[in-house]
Parts: structure tokens; sequence; C-alpha cells
């Protein structure tokens, strides 16, 4: 899953791609409001970490304006001002989750994972498909009650199949979701995955559509 | 506590009118009663001086008309005499008998006193007690009849002092009434004043807002508007603080809090690549953390300064040759960039504090390093100009926003571009330097490329 991560401090801005990434996220990082707007015009992203104070445009500013898109994107504000007129601002900005520095990395990716369960519809946090459970919290997958070790690659990809169950996944949009920028991928890297998942899950587990892309195998 | 003040009565306001404005009063008072007391004593002894001589000349004239009917006439006197009048007539004897001395009428009580004596008012002593006395003799010959009048002087004093006494009581009354009548007017006087008071009082102290001066009156206006003056530099000095405070606490929190994520980092990653970056990064978090310290309470030292506590005679030019040898030439900071200096020869003095001014100098030197590319050419410079002396530093990279040119020096301002290295407070403590030395900061961009910060000396004598 591909999320965008708008701060503007260094350090900062390092800490928090590497605390996403250990949660197996895609991150892109920008460190300013105008290349926030681009990024967020140009890439599909599952969810969108703000800072407020930024240079060239307002975090808020760029929350406007995506919401004034009509974007659902999840987005948590992550920012050092604390007062409740700050957060209310934010809040009603259009903003999902609004969490102060210095924070906790368990409670960001905690949030992250509820935000974007929560725009995906759904209030358990699990999701199942033909036996196969995935709890996105502790990052397990069961087959059938027993455990099952995916690479960090596998488990995205069963997460973005899981969470598109309904829909056909072009090799591209699944490259979107499981890439970030300067992340080249190798012409059949997703084949690689795809093959090492039906190995581990069953080889009917997910299906190719010829010619469009991958889909989980209907249940039963 | 406030009302322990408001009742300590000399320095009340209140207080001081009524006491100088009663006694003022009471004394006018009382001097007018002393005078009226006085005036009417005399009126009174005059009245009764008039009451003698009337009193005298129809005795004269009973006898001179009716000397057969004496002894009748004494009766009818001695009668009249003995019922006593009011305080203000004093019983009035008499005698009456001819030139040579021969008594022919007296009454009860009448003094012994010779009737030989020269006419006209007189004293004499009888019993032992003063009396007045009046002597008039019969102006138509051939009679020659003569009649004394007289009071006890005592009396006389007594009737007087009653009617000074009732001239001078309506003011003796007065002087209480005048005196609440007083209380109520001060203090509806300085009502106004209690009600300002009042307000400031029952504020809290976050309420800075100016004091109403439309109803106040005229005296207490130039008061209110110092006042409001004073309130508003407070409201300034407070915003400024509160700004300041709220700025701070952003500089430290992030990295903090990026302290605090790098080392989860640490914890949670499993590749020892990843790990020790994140352990690079705390201590390079760590050591920003510390520099935004540092730079705070360096600004915090030098802000509450109103001027240089000691000055002494400082060479720019060697003020500059000194940070260069320090800091410039072959530095291991930032090898990527060459440092040169610029020094003019001649001495170029100026008074103030070294320390502060290489502080200043050095801050702009780590903007440059810290801003321009690698590769760039950084020139700290010491000159001479037509109408300045000028200490700064100048660099041949891409220059400043032309926007973010007038705020660079606000403190926690950083450039658009900046990638949040700096404290964002070094330009404010040049620029707080530089008022405690009497210069201006003045950051440009150059025409060839490249920028230029420094402080500047207006010289005196320039054009």
């Amino acid at each position: 899953m591909r999320i965008l991560l708008v701060e503007d401090d260094a350090l900062l801005g390092d800490g928090i791609r590497a605390g996403l990434k250990l949660a197996d996220y895609a991150v892109d990082w920008v460190h300013d409001g105008d290349a926030a707007r681009l990024a967020l015009l140009d890439h599909d992203y599952q969810a969108c970490v703000l800072d407020l104070g930024l240079p060239r445009r307002d975090g808020l500013a760029v929350l406007r304006e995506l919401r004034g898109r009509g974007s659902q994107l999840p987005v948590l504000i992550l920012t050092a001002r604390d007062t409740s007129a700050d957060k209310i601002a934010g809040l009603d900005g259009g903003a999902d989750d609004y969490l102060t520095k210095p924070f906790d990395l368990p409670e960001l990716q905690a949030r992250l994972r509820a935000l974007i369960r929560r725009a995906r519809g759904a209030a358990t946090p699990t999701l199942a498909h033909a036996g196969v459970l995935l709890d996105p919290a502790s990052k397990r997958v069961t087959r059938n009650g027993q455990p099952i070790a995916l690479s960090a690659r596998e488990y995205a990809l069963l997460l973005d199949l899981l969470r598109h169950r309904n829909h056909i996944r072009s090799r591209s949009q699944i490259e979107e979701s499981l890439y970030a920028w300067g992340e080249e991928t190798g012409s059949n890297t997703v084949e690689v995955h795809i093959h090492n998942l039906r190995r581990k899950l069953g080889a009917d587990f997910i299906r190719t559509v010829r010619g469009m892309g991958y889909q989980l195998s209907d249940e039963g | 506590m406030a009302n322990e003040r408001r009742e300590t009565g000399l320095h009340s306001l209140r207080w001081r009118l009524l006491a100088t404005v009663g006694v003022a009063a009471l004394l006018g008072l009382a001097i007018s009663g002393v005078l009226s007391y006085g005036q009417a004593q005399h009126e009174a002894e005059e009245m009764m001086d008039g009451h003698l001589a009337q009193s005298a000349r129809l005795l004269l004239a009973l006898v001179s008309d009716n000397e057969a009917h004496l002894a009748e006439l004494a009766k009818r006197l001695a009668t009249v005499s003995n019922e006593h009048g009011s305080a203000y007539e004093p019983p009035l004897e008499f005698q009456i008998g001819r030139a040579d001395g021969s008594l022919l009428l007296r009454s009860a009580h009448a003094p012994d006193a010779p009737l030989s004596g020269t006419p006209g008012y007189s004293v004499i002593e009888h019993d032992g007690l003063p009396w007045r006395m009046l002597t008039l003799a019969a102006s138509a010959e051939p009679s020659d009849y003569r009649v004394q009048v007289g009071q006890s002087i005592a009396l006389r004093d007594r009737a007087a002092l009653e009617v000074a006494g009732q001239a001078v009581l309506p003011t003796a009354l007065i002087s209480p009434l005048l005196l609440v009548l007083l209380y109520f007017s001060v203090r509806r006087g300085l009502k106004p004043l209690d009600e300002l008071a009042a307000d400031v009082a029952s504020r809290s102290p976050e309420n800075l807002r100016p004091l109403a001066t439309v109803d106040a009156p005229l005296e207490a206006q130039p008061l209110l508007l110092a006042l409001n003056r004073l309130l508003g530099r407070l409201q300034d000095t407070l915003d400024n603080e509160r700004r300041f405070t709220a700025d701070a606490a952003h500089e430290l929190r992030t990295p903090l809090a990026a302290v605090r994520i790098q080392a989860q980092v640490a914890q949670l990653s499993r590749d020892a690549d990843d790990r020790q970056h994140a352990l690079t990064q705390i201590l390079a978090s760590s050591d920003r953390a510390t520099r935004v310290l540092e730079q705070l309470l360096r600004l915090a030292r030098l802000d509450p300064l109103g001027g240089l506590p000691s000055r002494q005679e400082i060479d720019l030019a060697a003020l500059a040759r000194q940070l260069f040898a320090e800091c410039g030439e072959g530095t291991g900071a930032s090898p990527a960039r060459r440092v040169r200096l610029q020094a003019d020869d001649s001495p170029l003095l100026v008074r103030g504090d070294a320390e502060l001014l290489k502080i200043a100098l050095r801050n702009l030197l780590d903007n440059a390093l810290r801003y321009t590319l690698p590769g760039s050419t950084i020139t700290v410079f010491a000159c001479r100009h037509a109408d300045a002396l000028s200490l700064g530093v100048a660099d041949d990279g891409p220059g400043v926003a032309g926007e973010d040119l007038p705020r660079l020096v606000e403190r926690f301002y950083r450039g658009g571009d900046a990638r949040g290295e700096g404290s964002g407070l070094g330009l404010a403590i040049v620029q707080r330097i530089a008022e405690l030395h009497d210069a201006h900061v003045q950051l440009e961009n150059l025409a060839a490329g490249g920028f230029t910060a420094s402080l500047r000396w207006p010289l005196a004598d320039a054009g």
C-alpha cells in the first residue's frame, strides 16, 4: 500500500518514512506543499500523512484543495501544533485524524491502519478470503489456522488483492500500490510475487484474467 | 489585600481631599465664628450702654417734672426694677440726687457712689465687683438734679456672652453638616476614579485591552492614555513572548520527535544497515535539538539587554581575520566549499562587544555554509565603504527568493527551500546583536548572482 508523506523536516521525515516502511507501506516523501499537491494529483494513495507548517503552501491549504476535488483519501495530520484550536481547524479542514509531535511510531502505524480500514468501509480489522486470514495490525497471515510466512512484498501484494477482491488488478496498478518513487521494479517482479503467493496459499487462490490482470478466485 | 491599601487613609486621595477641604472649611467657620462672636459682644455692650443712657434720661425727666411726687415715684420704680427681664436685660440700678451730693432716691441694690462725680460713663468698684455707671446732670437751669444709673459688669458680660453665643450658634451647628456634605461631594467627585480602579481590579491578568477613556474625567485622561500605551506595549511584548514560546516549542518538538521515531525505527528494524542509519539520524536530531536550545538561550540572554554592558574599541578587520583563522580556511565542516577572507588593512573601528560580534559573524558564515551548494565560494569580509563600515559574509550561491528576503530575520522563519537543518534563529540573533551595536543588518541578492549578509555601521560624515 502506498502512502504520501508530507514533511519538511529532513530528519523527522526520514524517520517517519523508515517507520512506515517497517509496516510494509510504500512511502512517497515530499518536502513542501506544492510538491504534495502535485503528488496527490498524479498518484493514487491509500493514505496521506500531512505536516501543517510547510514551505510554499500550508498543509491546511493542501488539504482544502484535496477535499475540494472531492477526494476521499484518508488524511492524518502530523504536526507540532497542539492546541485545541489547531486540532479543530485540522479536523474541520478535512483531516480524518490528528497526531501531535512527538508521537509514538506504533501509534502512528495503528492509526493509519484504522484510517485505511475505515476508508474501505469495514469495521473489522482483519481481512479474510477462502480460508486465508490477514491481520494488518500484527501482519500475520494464516491459512486454515496455520500461520503462513510471507515476505514484505508478498504481504503487500496479498493485502492489495484482498482490499480489491471485487476488482481485477492490473500489473501497473499493483506496482503503483507496492512501490514508492525510486524503487524500480523489474519487468516480471509482480509475476514472481504472484507465483510465490500461489505456492504458499494454493495454486487456485489467485486467478489470472488474461490480458487484464489478477483477482482473487471466488470463494468456495 | 487591595482593600487594606485602600483603607490606609494617608495615601488615599479621598481622605486627603476630605482632610484638606474639611480643615480649610472648619478653619474658615471658626474664624468667622470668632469674629462674629467679638462683633456681637461689642454690639451688645453698645446696646446696653444705650439702654443705660436712655434710662438715665428718662429718670431725669421724671424727676424734673414731678419733684413733688418723688416718694410715689420711688415706690413705683422699686417694683419695676425688681421685675427681672430676660438675660439680655441685666438689672438696672439707679440713684437720683442733687449736684451737692444729697440723695433723693435710690434703687434697692444701687451702688453707693457719690453723685458729685463728673457726668459720663465710668467704671466703679462696689462690694468688690465692677459696675458700669452713667452719671447724667440736668441740663436746664436752675434744676440741679443728677441721675446715676449702673449695671453690674458681670451681669452685662453674661448678657453680652449670651448674645454673642446666639450669633455663633448657627455656624457651630452648620459645621458637622458641612463636613457630611463635603464627604459626599468628594466621594461623588472621585467616583470615576473608583470605577476606573474597580475596572482595573476586576480584570484578569490576560485582559490587556485598553481602558475606556470616553467617560473618564479630564484630569484622569493623561494617566489613562499613559496606562493604555503601557498596556499596548505589554500586549505586544506578551504576544511576542507567546509566539516565541510556541515557535520554540515547535522547533524543539520536531527534532525530539525525530529522535523518538528514529529510536523506534532502530528498535523495530531487523536490518543492520537500517538500524545503523536510524542511530546516525538520532545523533543528528539530538545535535539539532542542542543547536536550537543553544541559540534559544543565546537569544534569551540577549533579549532583555537594553544596551551593551561594556563597549570596547573593536577592529572589524581584525575580527574577520580572527574568525577566518578559527573556522574559515581548511574547516572540516564543509570541505566542498571554499572560504575566502577579504578584510581591509587599515583598522575599521567600532565600539562594542567583540564576543557578540564574533557570534554574529559566525552565524552568517554558518548560514552561508549551510545554504549554498557544494563547490560554492564564500567570502568573509570587513570593509570600509563610502557611507558605511560593513562586516559580513557573501557567497556565489543561488541567493534567496525575493519574498523570503524581508522575513529572514524573523525568529524561526526559514526560506521555502530550507530543509530544516538550522535552528531558524541565526539571523534573529544577528539582528539583535546589530541592534545592540547601533548597526543594521543588510541582506541582499547580488546582481551578479550570490547573496550577501552583513552588519553595517553608517558613517557619521557620509553625505
